[in-house]
């Protein structure tokens, strides 16, 4: 499935940050969509929280830095942030080269399973992001 | 021409006004997540604010490290403050006659776009019409600066928090360039002349453009009236609400601390190399600071005794190459396409001959 030139695997959740977010049991596996990083740009710095803490769902995670643009990096499900992806923080293009692969960001062991049913399944993400292309477009039509 | 935004003239929106005159540097970087805080949270509306500095400072990006980008014994002994952004770019020097403007504002604020880069390009020519009023044509360079003829007069940047956005910039009006250059490590030897000489036609001010400076309050009004035109809103002059004092009092001193303006960043480098490369067209020099470790040309700046046509386009290259990848395959790929792109002409040079002075400089840093 894809939008635009944008993958969104079958296999994945996502969530309104342009997270994608892998569940193996009680634990995921955190990233940017490619449709996330490419409304953000070629990624300059990434830092994220240190292993071991603990964030609600929306809490602030990280921060990551493009064309002089600090945003914040949130927690699309509440639990441990148990493994950071180290290697971003050298070299953060890969959110933007392999969005899906080596651009993954952390892994967390999760508080509450049942917050999964309130993420978004590829259908839903397709649906939701061709919608904020459209209110882009007519953003720009009304310039 | 700007783009208005805002739509019927009865329907305009009011937003603040703010102005909170020469700060010091701990005090408008703790205000600006001040405001920020209170934006995202309800309890003040969108907001143009007006800074000024005292003492002159130097300030970094968010992620960036003090001892890689401010000269800090120079700093220690002419008394320049030294502080960290909340918001990303690089490093910057404030003397006490900048203009510091912010736009503070929700992210689903109608007319503002989405997506990043068009959001820049929309802010910057809002302060684009502010200069206009004063009588300097300027323009909006990507990704995030505005310049006059090519020189830089004004560098933005920006940040969140949860619905709101801070978009902020300079405004040089009367500039000292040497002390900018002793106070911050620039991609350049400090001691040769020619260099030196070299940075300061990349920047320029009022003065400069229009032969004097005009009074603040009226770079203000000018600056006031762009970006109510540009963004179609009514602006109302107000001061600081209750809630944003108590929090300013509340965030100041971690704003002074070392954990703030020194605590840890990401792994990384800026390291200078000065080459000069010989090409049939003549001498090309590349100043450049480079982050080994992130593999990013951090800042170039190539000069020399060749002639490029359009004048410009050798600033604007430097501009597009400005954090980018330092990887010789993406090197080349964007010299070409830069110079593809703007038709640019040097006699005697060609895009391998950029490459090959940029990668040669590029490669003596990594050894």
């Amino acid at each position: 499935m894809q939008v635009d030139n944008w993958r969104i695997p079958e296999d994945l959740y996502y969530d309104w940050g342009d997270y994608w977010i892998k569940v193996t049991g009680n634990q995921a596996v955190i990233g940017m969509t490619e449709a996330g990083q490419s409304n953000i740009g070629d990624i300059l710095y990434l830092d994220l929280v240190s292993e071991g803490t603990v964030v609600l769902r929306g809490e602030k995670v990280g921060s990551i830095e493009s064309g002089k643009w600090v945003g914040s990096l949130k927690a699309p499900l509440s639990g441990v942030v148990v493994e950071v992806n180290r290697q971003l923080e050298e070299d953060p293009r890969q959110v933007n080269t392999d969005a899906y692969g080596q651009g993954w960001m952390f892994r967390m062991e999760l508080t509450d399973v049942g917050e999964i049913s309130k993420l978004m399944d590829p259908r839903a993400y397709k649906a939701w992001t061709e919608e904020q292309m459209c209110l882009a477009k007519e953003g720009e039509m009304s310039s | 021409m700007p783009r208005k935004r805002g739509g019927d003239e009865l329907m305009k929106k009011v937003w603040r006004l703010l102005d909170t005159g020469k700060q010091s540097a701990a005090y408008n970087m703790a205000l600006e997540r001040v405001i920020l805080t209170a934006r995202s949270r309800g309890m003040v509306p969108d907001t143009i604010h007006f800074l000024e500095f005292s003492p002159h400072c130097a300030l970094i990006g968010y992620h960036q490290a003090v001892n890689l980008e401010v000269e800090e014994e120079y700093c220690k002994e002419h008394g320049i403050d030294i502080n960290r952004r909340i918001s990303g770019g690089g490093n910057l020097y404030m003397d006490e006659g900048q203009l510091g403007w912010e736009i503070f504002a929700l992210k689903d604020t109608p007319g503002i776009p989405r997506r990043l880069e068009d959001m820049y390009s929309l802010l910057c020519e809002a302060a684009i019409a502010g200069l206009s009023r004063l009588g300097v044509q300027a323009r909006f360079r990507p990704h995030n600066d505005i310049e006059v003829g090519g020189r830089k007069i004004s560098g933005t940047g920006g940040t969140e928090m949860g619905n709101s956005i801070l978009y902020h910039g300079t405004i040089l009006t009367d500039f000292d360039v040497d002390t900018m250059i002793a106070c911050l490590k620039l991609p350049l030897k400090k001691l040769e002349n020619k260099q030196v000489q070299s940075f300061k036609e990349r920047v320029t001010c009022l003065r400069e453009v229009l032969g004097y400076v005009p009074p603040m309050k009226d770079i203000k009004k000018a600056m006031a009236e762009g970006f109510a035109e540009v963004l179609g809103v009514e602006l109302k002059p107000s001061g600081l609400s209750d809630f944003e004092q108590s929090l300013l009092d509340q965030e100041l001193p971690l704003f002074q601390s070392d954990e703030w303006i020194r605590g840890s960043r990401p792994s990384q480098g800026s390291q200078l190399q000065v080459v000069d490369y010989k090409s049939p067209g003549g001498l090309i020099r590349v100043s450049l600071r480079l982050d080994p470790q992130r593999k990013r040309i951090k800042y170039v700046f190539i000069t020399g005794d060749f002639f490029a046509y359009p004048e410009r386009s050798i600033l604007d290259l430097e501009a597009a190459l400005k954090n980018s990848s330092s990887q010789p395959d993406d090197l080349l790929f964007n010299v070409r396409r830069f110079l593809g792109d703007h038709n640019v002409i040097i006699p005697g040079v060609t895009s391998e001959d950029i490459f090959q002075a940029v990668w040669t400089a590029i490669e003596r840093v990594e050894g």
